[in-house]
């Protein structure tokens, strides 16, 4: 049960203890206890994957009432054994005792048989210190064993599941929490017992082992120290670590997370990241992370970070001063005047966004564009985003998510997650996508395209809908857009799906960026916008519109201003300014003298980016960790800050705004964008920066209006939340933590103002792209390992990052000649690039499915036509 | 006597359907669909007072009537998993009356409205399962499974299904788990395989001799059936009698009356091959508390209830005897070698316990015991008890309990080195 389904549950009186409490009907006997204080000591049982009954460490006495079948009276019967609580649902004058002398008895033998052949090797454990095993025993347990030391059951230490988790096989007490983790909550089921008896052993199905990117989450719930990470093994001892509260800063639904930091000899005695931890937050990441977000941070700490300023001298970029380089910044910004631009991207701040856009408009330029560029919409969201309070994990029967365009899986894997656990709680999932995606498993209409035909089919599904679904409020524009859909045809699914969207209580549609690029993605949002607004799924919570961006920190660019057509809070602009596009084209023809890049790596996507910085007489200004591919044709380079380094704010992409902390001092003489940008600024006359993080945030709620009035307390707010994870009690076992550094606070959407007139537009199609003789359509889409410069700092996610490939139809390969492995020879945007075909049935026939940032340039920038030559292998 | 389950014993070649049409076969289905309703045949098995042949001896009618009647579908597993040390009984019954089986299946299927039935039969006896699987299409090729059968408009059809090598597939949730594809072990009840069972539908398990009682109590009636036994306890049963006796083998008795253990060990059995005297006896397999041969033990009357005031059962009524010649310390290292070997693993004081107690007894075998690890046995064995998810650990530390109850003298011996662990020959082992 939910926090809020116990929230509406009626109250039934539990005794425990004799003591008598009220709780809500239908919850978890362990859940109810905790509830009511009282700890009932578990292994195998978690609120999250409820109960198995195998540890038999929650054993009680239970007594259920019963009605007498003579005398019709009700009446106290107790069992006469122990009970498991964890298989018991609480009912109306249920009574429980837990601190009997036959419950002590039990628990303390329970324990005794699970320690009768552990290794007891606590002092060298990395779970020694917040491990449920210890705590427990500690507590309830013998002091000592009665085993004979040479009895017990010796098996391996060190058995890798994966790259990433190692099974400690004498540690492990079999809860299955692991394997039912893999099974219920990431459905890859990829682990399971072999053996049994005392033989029995966790092993993984899988090739490679441990094949799913949420296998980091079994280590924390793995209530002994049988599961560690490749990451943190042997690394350090729980109480040594200082947690700092930080957030994912690769995908974009805003995962809470610890860096969990300590003075280290191999850091130079400064504090240096150890592990990545969750920190629990049931309205974004619940207490889950993906493995990117856990195990990516290497590259934050690596060798290859840039350490010094760069300038380009004689050809070559040289390391020099902060004051050199800054020099040379300063002269050529005076000397373009208001001829620059700005891009910035999606990993910064929103302090380091907004002062970067701050200094782009300060020298009278509105030349700004957010990087990846390939996703647009957000003013869309900031009128018809879901409301505020908005929680997926609330979405159930009778409520319709539709997700369009996207492959959630790789894109947002914790929304993925919470959309398949909506899925399955009752809400009609709509997958409309050009190709099979893993999502179509939990989806009650998987909706299929042409590639090419995103926009026409969720037109063609707000065109199919009765006249009689009413927006329930007034929308400029509606009668225009609606009677423009109509035009659009719909299959069959389309329109049970629109149906099904449109008769939902609640309703929220995720577009993406399978196969799309910029120009589509607008339209795209458009047209999920109109969709929501005629069906009057906005401005409520649980209702409207998300857009998977491609950055953790993309919707914050928004926010921030850091487009060509609006300011700070989605603020039009009179004469809007050169977007990413526009400032190509500039570039080329030298109408623009500066540009400044910033946590953005273009080059690295893009062969036209390539060749125009090289040809351009413009000053390239790059600020970036590494010295990146964009940063090598830069005249500037200067060595930015990871998020570790620094304090500041991600905007989620549920606009949730969330703080993160400072865990480790700056690398060299890294700066953060946000402190860059001032400092320039204020040698070009502007008025004088903030000195810290948080004051360039009380500038924003000031500047943004949707931001108005969220304050750094706010920010920092904390609520219980359930299930009760943490804290120093021994319920939940394992380690997620609980959050004490806030929950982050909801913008609200103009939607959610009743009075505010909404405005809709017929959501554009380009042409239909139909591939000749020869020739398919390749299609970009986004997968959450690829070789973008900070993953290939990462070695331990290297091995899972595929060699790059395009997938074609067994059907088309046939036709071109084509086996699997072959080297192929593709052309996107004009260029030749060389792909390993892979075959796949689930690819539509006429298309090859290519993933974005496998290689450098690798894919195109959105769908389109390309000739398929295949290569002669070359043998080695 | 005329037998009612061992058939074969008085109709030579009663496994060929002929025959067994011939001899009154397939009455009893057609009794029950042609003059009941599926309700009355479920009224008539409660009415029989038929009880579980598998071990537990609960009502089989009762157990039919907590079958919702509004969900479908609806399954019947025949519980063929025959794993219980010393039980031989009912591959005797498939073996010679396949057709009997399939007859009770059937109008357990009938009584419930089934349409599928599973006969989960142990991988060991895959001969007889093809035998089954042979039988199975004779009894199609007369109508009696498919469509509409004898014009009911009720169709069944029956499968085999073999296990893997699980003594807790017979368990019947495990069973259930296996069946359906997944590791054998048994599931968290409530809900019960009554309401919940295999793929989630409401599920009738049921042991190969209970089935085969129901052609008989369909065909003769009630009154007939009820002649034999006691009010409690009615019907024949099946005693395997093993160990050292000097004709062991299976032995159709009505419970209750003069049907007691002397005269199955002495009057049938033969008395002892050794001549010495009987010492201990398992009455229902390794899963029940060992009894120690009293005249009191010897001289009652075999029912369901009968044997409770010992404190044992009479289970699947596999009855091992021992003689004198027996050390029971060793007699329990046997079993328990046999169920740290068999335990799921599933739940932890039937894994850990059972895995510890054999290492005691490799201790006890290898003579390094004292009386404080006789204490230790005890003590591991007792804080088994009442723990675990099914019955297996339970059972696991009975021969522990009951050895060192009625028979510490012989651990004694063990420990003060004089007698030997193992006194009689090693029977091999199999497995690790």
């Amino acid at each position: 049960m939910t926090w809020n389904e116990s929230a509406m549950a009626d109250l039934v009186t539990l005794t425990i203890d004799d003591v008598e409490y009220e709780v809500p009907a239908g919850m978890n006997l362990i859940d109810a206890a905790k509830q009511c204080g009282v700890d009932i000591p578990v292994f195998c049982y978690h609120p999250k994957l409820g109960y198995d009954g195998n540890c038999r460490m929650c054993l009680i006495d239970l007594g259920t009432p019963r009605r007498n079948r003579e005398t019709g009276e009700v009446a106290l019967a107790w069992f006469p054994g122990v009970q498991t609580a964890c298989t018991q649902t609480v009912v109306d004058g249920m009574a429980i005792r837990t601190t009997s002398e036959t419950v002590q008895n039990a628990r303390r033998e329970i324990l005794e048989f699970l320690l009768s052949s552990h290794p007891l090797d606590c002092p060298i454990c990395d779970k020694g210190g917040e491990c449920p095993l210890q705590n427990l025993t500690m507590r309830h347990g013998p002091g000592t064993t009665r085993m004979y030391w040479t009895d017990r059951m010796h098996l391996g230490k060190h058995v890798p599941l994966g790259g990433l988790i190692y099974l400690d096989q004498e540690r492990c007490v079999q809860c299955a929490r692991c394997i039912r983790f893999q099974d219920q909550i990431a459905d890859d089921s990829v682990l399971g017992f072999d053996l049994r008896g005392r033989k029995q052993q966790i092993i993984t199905r899988s090739e490679p082992g441990f094949d799913s990117i949420f296998s980091g989450n079994t280590t924390d719930i793995c209530p002994v120290g049988a599961l560690t990470t490749a990451d943190f093994r042997f690394n350090a001892r729980p109480w040594e670590m200082v947690q700092v509260a930080t957030l994912c800063s690769h995908t974009p639904e805003g995962s809470n997370m610890y860096f969990d930091t300590r003075i280290d000899r191999e850091a130079g005695g400064l504090a240096t990241i150890k592990r990545v931890m969750p920190r629990q937050n049931e309205q974004v990441n619940e207490i889950w992370l993906s493995d990117k977000s856990r195990f990516v941070h290497h590259y934050m700490e690596h060798p290859d970070r840039l350490i010094s300023p760069m300038l380009r001298k004689s050809g070559q970029l040289i390391e020099v001063s902060w004051e050199e380089a800054l020099g040379e910044v300063i002269t050529q910004l005076e000397a373009a005047g208001a001829d620059i631009g700005g891009i910035a991207g999606g990993r910064l701040s929103n302090e380091s966004l907004f002062s970067f856009q701050k200094l782009i408009r300060a020298q009278g330029s509105d030349n700004l564009a957010a990087y990846p560029a390939r996703m647009a919409g957000a003013e869309l969201v900031a009128q018809v985003g879901v409301g505020r309070g908005t929680n997926l994990q609330e979405l159930g029967a009778g409520d319709a998510i539709l997700v369009a365009a996207c492959d959630l899986h790789q894109e947002a894997p914790i929304w993925w997650l919470r959309v398949k656990a909506a899925a399955a709680r009752g809400a009609a999932l709509i997958v409309l996508n050009g190709r099979a995606t893993r999502l179509d498993d939990y989806a009650a209409h998987s909706v299929r395209y042409d590639f090419g035909g995103e926009v026409a089919a969720l037109n063609a599904m707000l065109g199919s809908l009765s006249k009689r679904v009413k927006a329930g409020r007034e929308v400029e524009g509606l009668e225009e857009t609606r009677s423009a859909a109509a035009k659009f045809p719909a299959s069959r699914a389309m329109s049970a799906a629109a149906r099904a969207f449109a008769g939902a209580e609640n309703a929220v549609v995720m577009v993406g960026s399978d196969g799309i690029g910029a120009s589509v993605s607008q339209e795209l949002a458009q047209a999920a916008a109109n969709l929501l607004v005629a069906t009057g799924h906005v401005g409520r919570t649980n209702n409207g519109l998300i857009v998977v961006w491609g950055a953790a920190n993309s919707q914050g660019a928004f926010d921030m201003g850091v487009h060509h057509a609006f300011g700070p809070g989605y603020q039009p602009l009179a004469q809007p300014g050169l977007g990413y596009e526009g400032m190509l084209r500039a570039l080329q023809d030298n109408a623009l003298k500066a540009l400044i890049i910033a946590g953005a790596d273009p080059v690295f996507d893009d062969r036209r980016a390539e060749d125009i910085l090289r040809a351009t007489h413009a000053t390239i200004i790059v600020q970036d960790m590494f010295l990146t591919q964009t940063a090598e044709l830069a005249d500037v380079v200067l060595p930015t800050q990871s998020i570790a380094e620094q304090d500041g704010t991600y905007t989620s992409g549920e606009r949730r705004v969330q703080r993160f902390y400072q865990a480790i001092e700056p690398i060299g003489e890294s700066q953060a964008v946000w402190a860059i940008a001032q400092t320039i600024g204020e040698q070009l006359g502007h008025p004088p920066g903030k000195p810290v993080a948080t004051l360039i945030f009380n500038e924003i709620a000031l500047s943004a209006s949707p931001y108005e009035g969220i304050t750094g307390s706010a920010l920092t707010r904390v609520e219980p939340q359930f299930p009760d994870v943490g804290g120093k009690d021994l319920y939940f076992g394992g380690t997620a933590f609980t959050n004490r550094h806030g929950l982050g606070v909801q913008w609200p959407t103009l939607a959610e103002d009743a009075r505010a007139r909404l405005t809709v537009r017929p959501a554009q199609v380009g042409a239909q792209i139909s591939p000749g003789r020869g020739q398919l359509i390749a299609v970009p889409i986004t997968s959450l390992y690829d070789a973008e410069p900070v993953m290939q700092k990462t070695d331990l996610l290297q091995e899972r990052v595929p060699a790059p490939y395009a997938a074609l139809n067994p059907a088309d390969a046939d036709r071109l000649g084509v086996a699997a492995g072959d080297p192929l020879e593709m052309t996107f945007d004009g260029h030749p690039v060389i792909l390993s075909a892979v075959l796949d049935e689930a690819v539509p026939e006429g298309v090859a499915v290519v993933p974005r940032r496998l290689q450098s340039q690798g894919a195109p920038l959105a769908a389109a036509v390309t000739p398929v030559t295949r290569l002669e292998r070359v043998s080695s | 006597m005329t037998h009612i389950l061992l058939r074969e014993l008085d109709i030579p070649g009663i496994d060929d359907i002929e025959v067994y049409l011939a001899n009154d076969g397939y009455e009893g289905l057609r009794k029950a669909i042609a003059d009941h309703t599926p309700d009355e045949v479920i009224d008539l098995v409660k009415a029989s007072g038929l009880r579980g042949r598998g071990g537990a001896g609960f009502p089989t009618g009762t157990k039919w009537s907590f079958i919702p009647k509004d969900i479908f579908p609806k399954y019947v597993t025949v519980n063929a998993d025959e794993s219980e040390p010393g039980t031989f009984k009912d591959r005797q019954l498939m073996e010679n009356n396949p057709q009997q089986v399939i007859e009770g299946a059937l109008i357990c299927a009938y009584a419930i409205q089934a349409e599928t039935v599973y006969i989960y039969i142990r991988g060991e006896y895959w001969d007889i399962a093809d035998h089954l699987d042979e039988a199975i299409e004779h009894a199609r090729k007369h109508g009696f499974i498919g469509k509409n059968i004898l014009g009911s408009g009720w169709n069944c059809e029956l499968y085999t299904h073999r296990g893997a090598g699980a003594y807790i597939c017979g368990e019947e949730t495990a069973l259930l788990e296996s069946l359906e594809g997944k590791r054998g072990q048994p599931r968290i009840r409530p809900p019960f395989p009554a309401v919940a069972g295999l793929y989630a539908k409401p599920t009738v398990i049921n042991n190969v001799e209970t089935l085969s009682n129901l052609p008989y109590i369909l065909r003769e009636g009630v009154d007939t059936y009820r002649q034999l036994g006691t009010d409690e306890s009615p019907g024949p049963k099946i005693f395997c009698l093993s160990g050292h006796v000097n004709n062991p083998g299976n032995y159709e008795l009505p419970m209750g009356g003069d049907t007691t253990l002397r005269k199955l060990i002495f009057e049938l059995g033969g008395g002892t091959p050794s001549g010495l005297p009987v010492k201990a006896i398992l009455p229902a397999g390794a899963s029940a508390m060992v009894l120690p041969a009293t005249d009191e033990v010897l001289d009652t009357p075999l029912t369901y209830e009968s044997l409770k005031p010992f404190g044992t059962s009479l289970g699947s009524a596999s009855v091992i005897i021992m003689d004198e010649s027996v050390n029971m310390g060793w007699a329990a290292s046997k079993m328990i070698h046999f169920f740290s070997q068999e335990s799921c693993g599933q739940c932890t004081p039937c894994r850990e316990g059972t895995y510890w107690l054999r290492r005691l007894y490799d201790r006890l075998e290898a003579g390094e015991i004292d009386m404080e690890d006789v204490d230790r046995m005890n003590s591991v064995a007792a804080q088994m008890v009442g723990k675990c998810i099914c019955a297996l650990g339970d059972f696991a530390a009975d021969p522990v309990l009951g050895t060192i109850k009625h028979f510490k003298a012989d651990y004694e011996l063990i420990a003060n080195g004089k007698s030997a662990p193992a006194s009689v020959e090693e029977a091999p082992v199999t497995g690790d």
